[in-house]
């Protein structure tokens, strides 16, 4: 299986070359236009895999969709084009016996060896940082595509390092994350605008975004008129 | 030998790997740590037990780094299995660090609970700070707000809460109503204010004032009074609800709760359109025990000063009370003002502080006005 990125950074699709019996597993409502010789088919379980209803749901909690789509090619060279919903970058994560935890609405697919979970990450993260309390775990080896608003940057992290609420795409499970304050006292983290931040620490990658969802939500959101 | 000793799946971190990073499977020797990147060529890794470096971690917090002295190579797992074969490993002299390890683990997850619950009370505490806050500020603010303002609420809400049917100006009980109010309004707090009684038809007993000083006066509730002054008594009390300004508070502080609630929240959007329009009636009609209280007051204040016994007010509450078992109108009008014996005592021991007066009886026939009512 190929692929190459179009129209890339602000509005990245992914466009796949399959050969017969090759399949891709995406998120529901990503494909924009396929072969005729590629088949689709809609479920809660990963290909291959276990899980079924309850990692369905699971994934509902983590922002991501009841159903995954399996799409399989039945003849050689054919093309599958997948895009995310919002604007922005696509990124290829090569899984290499690793684990990648991915926020919800980041991911966007993946090859069908890849085990995909959720993993719970805590009240606190849920109320103090913006972010869902499950998040999708990807492991074993395949290939892994992500989405971002806005560019999406890579960072291998060894040490410390912070990203603000709403930025983190992805990072592989080597990582440990906790909610802190932006500056030293709490009042100049919530004066300063940054409020509370997401903190790494340990050896690992880590995907972020350029953009927030939720900051643009509070921008437009007042403006909207009540239906 | 190596072969032998059981295999752990994990991963590991160094510069010769591509991207510095593989999976790994892992073996615990006598003397080192040999890990197998799961990439091409399989190349082998080793730290010699003697001078691994532990560390706890991962998004999971009990994943377990090993990395020997220049940290250039790190060998990690999270099998459970793992953790217990390092800790007995190289004689016990790994254990002290992973003791340590959890100990410092453990001093970090309680200090973050402590501040989590620091944080939450901290918030909780401004809530409450701004809720007293802006019922303070609304009620200044209020004062200093021209009384036209509160004439075009009263005036937009008649039509809204006043029901059908009213009776005619020229009707014996509006005309005792009203005679009333004449006599109290000399002694009102703001006596140019247009004070407007309002009678309906019903068998309800109860009586309200909307901001402005328009009064709404029930027939049940004149039916049910035993004197003139007992009327009087509930008149004062509503005048001096539009006197003190309560309704115009009401709205103000609920104005202000909602935008202070935005501001702490965000947006409620919807759910604040829909609690504002619920409380517009609730907001403009009935009081906060503080008002009622303040009202009874002022009330009493009045009839004093106007020559009436503010003791038939306290007579009218307990006749009230002691009908509300067996009519359930009743209810209506003492369900939303403060416990009768408190109101009685209240009204005392205001009159003790005031100058001794011989009180009057009102020149009303409140007989002829019920017949007229039947």
């Amino acid at each position: 299986m190929k692929h190459e990125m179009l129209c890339r950074p602000s509005a990245t699709a992914v466009r796949f070359a399959l050969d017969a019996g090759e399949g891709l597993t995406c998120e529901v409502g990503a494909m924009i236009a396929m072969s005729s010789a590629l088949t689709v088919e809609t479920t809660s379980r990963s290909r291959g895999g276990g899980g079924g209803m309850i990692k369905g749901l699971k994934r509902m909690f983590s922002g991501e969709n009841f159903f995954l789509n399996h799409f399989t090619a039945h003849q050689p060279n054919q093309t599958l084009l997948i895009g995310p919903t919002m604007m922005g970058d696509c990124v290829h994560h090569p899984l290499r016996g690793g684990t990648l935890v991915v926020q919800g609405s980041s991911w966007l697919a993946a090859t069908d060896e890849i085990e995909i979970d959720t993993t719970w990450q805590g009240f606190s993260s849920a109320l103090f940082s913006g972010e869902s309390m499950f998040w999708v775990k990807c492991s074993g080896v395949g290939e892994l595509f992500l989405s971002s608003f806005g560019a999406i940057y890579p960072i291998r992290v060894d040490g410390e390092y912070t990203v603000d609420t709403g930025h983190i795409v992805a990072f592989e499970d080597t990582l440990r994350f906790q909610i802190g304050k932006a500056s030293r006292s709490l009042i100049g983290s919530l004066l300063g605008g940054e409020g509370l931040v997401c903190k790494f620490q340990g050896q690992g990658l880590l995907y972020c975004q350029s953009h927030n969802p939720p900051s643009l939500g509070q921008l437009l959101g007042p403006k909207l008129k009540p239906a | 030998m190596i072969d032998s000793n059981p295999t752990f799946r994990g991963g590991l971190f160094h510069a010769d790997l591509p991207d510095g990073r593989s999976g790994a499977s892992i073996k615990l020797t006598r003397t080192e740590l040999v890990a197998e990147a799961l990439c091409e060529g399989q190349p082998q890794f080793a730290i010699p037990l003697n001078e691994c470096q532990l560390d706890l971690g991962g998004a999971s917090g009990k994943m377990v780094f090993c990395r020997n002295a220049d940290r250039s190579l790190t060998i990690f797992s999270e099998d459970p299995s793992f953790v217990a074969a390092v800790a007995q490993s190289a004689y016990g002299t790994l254990e002290a660090q992973f003791r340590s390890l959890r100990a410092r683990r453990r001093g970090e997850a309680n200090r973050f609970r402590v501040g989590v619950v620091a944080a939450t009370l901290a918030f909780a505490l401004v809530c409450v700070g701004v809720y007293f806050g802006v019922l303070a500020a609304a009620r200044t603010a209020v004062r200093a707000l021209p009384i036209r303002i509160d004439e075009q609420i009263g005036e937009m809400a008649i039509q809204s809460l006043v029901p059908e049917p009213r009776l005619d100006a020229d009707h014996p009980a509006t005309l005792l109503a009203h005679e009333i109010v004449q006599q109290l309004q000399p002694h009102a707090a703001i006596p140019e204010m247009n004070f407007r009684v309002l009678v309906v038809a019903s068998d309800e007993v109860n009586a309200f004032a909307l901001p402005g000083g328009q009064m709404v006066v029930y027939t049940g509730l004149l039916k049910k009074a035993e004197s003139p002054e007992q009327i009087a008594g509930v008149i004062a009390h509503e005048m001096s609800h539009a006197t003190l300004r309560h309704g115009l508070q009401g709205v103000s502080q609920s104005l202000g709760i909602v935008a202070a609630v935005q501001f702490l929240v965000g947006d409620l959007g919807g759910l604040v359109s829909i609690g504002s329009q619920l409380a517009q009636k609730s907001i403009l009609t009935s009081y906060s025990r503080t008002a009622e209280t303040e009202a009874d007051l002022e009330g009493a204040r009045m009839l004093h000063e106007a020559g009436i016994d503010p003791v038939a007010m306290a007579e009218f509450f307990a006749l009230l009370e002691a009908e509300v078992g067996d009519i359930p109108d009743v209810a209506a009008w003492i369900s939303t003002h403060p416990q009768h014996a408190q109101r009685v005592e209240d009204i005392r021991r205001l009159l003790q502080g005031l100058p001794k007066k011989q009180y009057r009886s009102l020149d009303l026939d409140l007989k002829a006005t019920q017949q007229a009512l039947q």
